[in-house]
């Protein structure tokens, strides 16, 4: 019965047309992820070789699966609403010229920093993550320590005067961090801390990444500490704690680990721990998983605004 | 002729032993004191490296450019070469490589955790195309077994890292687990290989020397073993142990480094006490001592407990931030 009434609603409602480029854990853990979700159709999934187990696994499942990368996102682009790009920095820059010139929208998961930096949890809070509904526009989803981090560093920095430093670390486990994340490790530091100076006002801020490859494998761990003239550690608390319930709703694997404390005078540190969906990763991969949720919930808002910025037309 | 290559981590290693409060006026006066012996190099720094200031590991009192300045200023040309450790995820190579190599850095020793060989892939790569001699270094060494270890080896080699150095970070291994090592590594690979012991069982000087007796190249001390946690293998005494055994050595000037050390931090020097024996034997990274003492005390927690359950959770360095949660987990807090 309930299956019935859902592809009533299905029918009725316009669904997210998405494609997906890039077959690694990331793209086939979008894939899965909107592939479950009404709200979405995956109108193709674009890889670069016909036979990858990424491309493989989801034959029968999807209208187009393809494999000729770009060629393949030129012929399907005017088919969709918006494109999840899961490839490389390198790669994303002529993505985004396509995409942009068939003015649609794009979800960047590399770190090209090309797009605005989202956070879907502070869109409403912080100008710079403009979102304006109109014409084509570019979303970074930045890194997995910034998807973590943010909400800390904003519930943290909203609390505090005259802010000196902040400072994120995050650890993850080894398993989930492949070759990609591993070459690309400079760009993470960079990307990650480009958008805390912009959460914090911090004039100075740094990011750390550990791997850690114990058996069985551990959460993702992310620790914002901030120095600051003063801090209002009990508003900081509730604050986060009002945040964290929110990014629940789309990361339900997120929760404080440590709650807001002074290590020492002048200094506020809190941690969170993300436990991953398992949608295709496993669960441990909670930095992957918060990237993809973050991702999803970025076009769910954008696809919301521009719907009703053209009813206003 | 010097037989081995001695590798003086004192004014690097020493300063987890200060907290990170090393002052470009002594690595001035010990720079000018090495530059009287015939050790091959002297790395300088933050505790954990290039770039490691922070919140989570320690903040330096003095930038890592003041440091290496002061020593790059009072260590003769030609003589010990200036050295620094530097760990991706910590480090970057726009924001800290570049400027070091800028400063006259002439070795870079690039390090991860023993089994995540290729987070250095990039920083090799980029250090192995510049004029500066560029090894690599393998954290935590014991968290593996010995033929995980020759794959990591070789994954370094492989990126342009012409020598490999074993660290027994957490002071855990035993002459024997060195012998094994060392041969395993000599029969396997061509590799040019370092040591680098610490004293959490009062063995390091062992195994410094058991590492020189099977074959490695470069060993790793310090003055009074100024060092974290129970500290280093003591250089001297790894330089007198060689005198015995017949090589010829000038060991005065490494006395009087050693006297420095001794005269300047009477109140740091490092032991090895219950507290690092326990850290030992559980194999817990040695650097993590001074927050393990001061969050068990501020818990009321016993500190051999907590080195014992951060062990069987398997922490590797640059988690300090996860031993408060693991105590609390232990007080039920």
């Amino acid at each position: 019965m309930i299956h019935t009434e859902r592809e009533m609603w299905n029918s009725q409602v316009d669904r997210i047309k998405v494609a997906i480029i890039g077959t690694g854990n990331i793209g086939a853990d979008l894939c899965e992820r909107m592939l479950l979700d009404p709200e979405f159709e995956v109108v193709s999934l674009i890889g670069r070789r016909s036979n990858s187990p990424g491309l493989m696994r989801f034959k029968g499942r999807i209208k187009y699966l393809m494999s000729e990368g770009i060629e393949d996102l030129r012929k399907i682009i005017s088919e969709v609403d918006g494109v999840f790009d899961a490839t490389s920095a390198h790669a994303h820059f002529t993505h985004w010229e396509i995409a942009k010139s068939a003015e649609k929208w794009m979800i960047d998961l590399t770190p090209s920093k090309i797009g605005t930096p989202i956070v879907p949890q502070l869109i409403n809070e912080l100008p710079f993550m403009s979102m304006h509904g109109a014409g084509s526009q570019n979303f970074s989803m930045v890194s997995c320590g910034g998807q973590s981090g943010a909400p800390l560093a904003y519930a943290l920095s909203n609390n505090s005067q005259n802010i000196l430093k902040l400072e994120l670390s995050s650890s993850i486990a080894a398993l989930s961090a492949g070759t990609a994340t591993r070459d690309n490790i400079d760009q993470y530091i960079d990307s990650t801390e480009n958008l805390l100076s912009k959460v914090s006002g911090a004039p100075q801020v740094k990011t750390i990444l550990v791997l850690n490859p114990s058996e069985p494998p551990v959460m993702m761990r992310t620790t914002v500490t901030l120095e600051a003239e003063s801090i209002d550690l009990e508003e900081a608390r509730v604050q986060l704690n009002d945040i964290v319930k929110e990014v629940k709703k789309y990361v339900p694997g997120y929760e404080v680990a440590v709650q807001p404390y002074s290590p020492k005078p002048g200094l506020v540190s809190a941690t969170v721990k993300v436990r991953g969906a398992g949608y295709f990763l496993p669960s441990y991969a909670g930095n992957l998983d918060i990237i993809n949720a973050a991702a999803v919930q970025t076009a769910k808002i954008h696809t919301t605004k521009s719907r009703l910025v053209r009813k206003d037309k | 002729m010097r037989m081995k290559n001695f590798y003086d981590v004192t004014l690097r290693d020493g300063n987890h032993a200060i907290r990170h409060s090393l002052s470009p006026d002594f690595v001035k006066r010990y720079c000018s004191t090495a530059s009287e012996s015939d050790v091959w190099a002297v790395e300088v720094g933050h505790g954990n490296g290039l770039g490691a200031s922070s919140y989570l590991v320690g903040e330096s009192k003095y930038s890592d450019y003041e440091l290496l300045e002061a020593a790059r200023n009072s260590l003769n040309l030609g003589g010990p070469k200036l050295a620094v450790h530097t760990i991706p995820g910590f480090a970057t190579v726009k924001r800290d490589l570049i400027p070091a190599i800028d400063l006259g850095v002439e070795i870079f020793r690039v390090a991860t955790h023993v089994s995540e060989a290729s987070v250095a892939k990039r920083h090799i790569e980029y250090l192995a195309n510049k004029e500066v001699i560029v090894h690599g270094v393998l954290m935590m060494s014991h968290m593996i077994d010995i033929r995980g270890l020759i794959h990591q080896i070789k994954l370094m080699e492989s990126y342009g890292a012409t020598a490999i150095i074993l660290m027994d970070s957490a002071g855990y291994f035993l002459p024997v687990d060195v012998e094994d090592r060392v041969k395993a590594i000599k029969l396997e690979t061509e590799v040019s290989l370092g040591f680098h012991a610490h004293n959490n069982l009062g063995v390091a000087v062992s195994n410094a020397e058991t590492a020189i007796k099977f074959g490695a190249e470069i060993i790793d001390g310090a003055s009074m073993g100024f060092g974290a946690g129970a500290g280093n293998a003591q250089l001297e005494n790894i330089l007198a142990t060689r005198l015995r055994l017949g090589d010829e050595i000038d060991i005065a000037p490494y006395l009087r480094m050693s006297l420095l050390v001794e005269e300047g931090f009477m109140d740091n020097l490092p032991r090895t006490t219950s507290s690092s024996t326990q850290s030992g034997l559980s194999g817990v990274f040695s650097g993590y001592a001074p927050q393990v003492k001061q969050i068990s005390a501020e818990l009321g927690l016993d500190v051999n407990i907590l080195w014992d359950e951060l062990g069987k959770r398997k922490l590797v360095a640059g988690q300090e931030s996860m031993i408060r949660e693991v105590a609390q987990d232990l007080m039920n807090l």
